[in-house]
């Protein structure tokens, strides 16, 4: 089973993953893509943190090529979130074509888990032209986006907190 | 409480005055001050509200929880602002978050939240329209 969860910033995504994550069984891990750097990033990995807190994940912290990620059969992953695994594969990595790559890894990571749920984000909705570099990154997380869609079986959008399924079936624990 | 959301410029305020049956003078901005709010019988561009709330250094979340207990049965109209990169400026940044944050909080109060998209309104917290 693959969700992908998307929506806009501070509308609920990541707490709507941990639900579906913790509906089901024990053996949660979390895949933080998020490099801690500076004050502000800081400050959201403390508070991803004391969200996840008492829910049993082990959390492993991986940048880029999480492909090679090992994992246990069968187990529950969480990741988060693929807008800065889309920027770490294309500013730190220098990868020319990271949707083709982060699309690839992300299907090794389903062969091996019972569920995965991505969380990601969108940046192309605020109609503003940016510096040609910014603007690949705004068409790579597009691309990709509708890539994971396509091949995922639950596509959920958060909006303002409330889940709207994009497609597949609203999971239970979110009725 | 209702809650009406959606982009810019997709047709939310003529939807609450059509559907609702609201006169102009019963629609209050935002950005107006707090004692107007509090009898509002619709709130338009919530989003300035939590813009100079921030600006007055108060916390916008502390302070629609009190609005919505004082005016519990306001329609609030919202812009969603967040699917954009993040911004340069921290000022932005900050907005952009407390704008998410306090569209979830009003969310998760509101009996009914109705997302307007090229005028058409779709419900997506509540029973149909």
């Amino acid at each position: 089973m693959f969700i992908l969860i998307s929506g806009g910033c501070k509308n609920g995504k990541s707490a709507i993953a941990e639900k579906i994550i913790c509906s089901g069984n024990p053996g949660r891990f979390y895949i933080a893509t998020m490099q801690p750097f500076g004050n502000e990033a800081e400050i959201a990995i403390k508070r991803h943190r004391e969200m996840r807190a008492g829910t049993h994940f082990k959390t492993i912290e991986k940048y880029t090529d999480i492909g090679e990620i090992d994992l246990p059969d069968k187990c529950s992953v969480l990741l988060e979130c693929i807008g800065n695994l889309c920027a770490n594969e294309m500013f730190s990595a220098g990868c020319s074509s990271p949707d083709e790559k982060i699309l690839r890894d992300i299907k090794k990571l389903t062969e091996k888990t019972e569920i995965l749920v991505a969380v990601t984000s969108q940046v192309g909705g605020d109609g503003i032209i940016y510096p040609k570099e910014t603007m690949k990154y705004v068409e790579s997380l597009g691309r990709l986006n509708s890539a994971l869609a396509n091949t995922a079986d639950i596509v959920i959008e958060a909006v303002f907190g409330i889940p709207v399924i994009l497609k597949g079936e609203l999971p239970e624990c979110l009725y | 409480m209702i809650f009406i959301i959606g982009g810019s410029y997709q047709g939310k305020t003529d939807f609450a005055v059509n559907r609702f049956g609201l006169k102009t003078d019963e629609i209050t901005e935002g950005s107006a001050p707090y004692d107007k709010l509090t009898s509002a019988k619709c709130i338009r561009h919530f989003e300035d509200f939590v813009s100079s709330a921030a600006g007055r250094n108060e916390d916008p979340l502390e302070l629609t929880g009190k609005l919505l207990i004082s005016n519990p049965d306001v329609i609030i109209i919202m812009t969603e602002i967040g699917c954009g990169i993040i911004p340069i400026e921290k000022s932005e940044r900050i907005y952009r978050e407390l704008v998410g944050k306090t569209g979830c909080m009003i969310a998760g109060h509101a009996e009914k939240v109705i997302r307007i998209t090229c005028g058409i309104p779709a419900v997506i917290k509540g029973e149909t329209i």
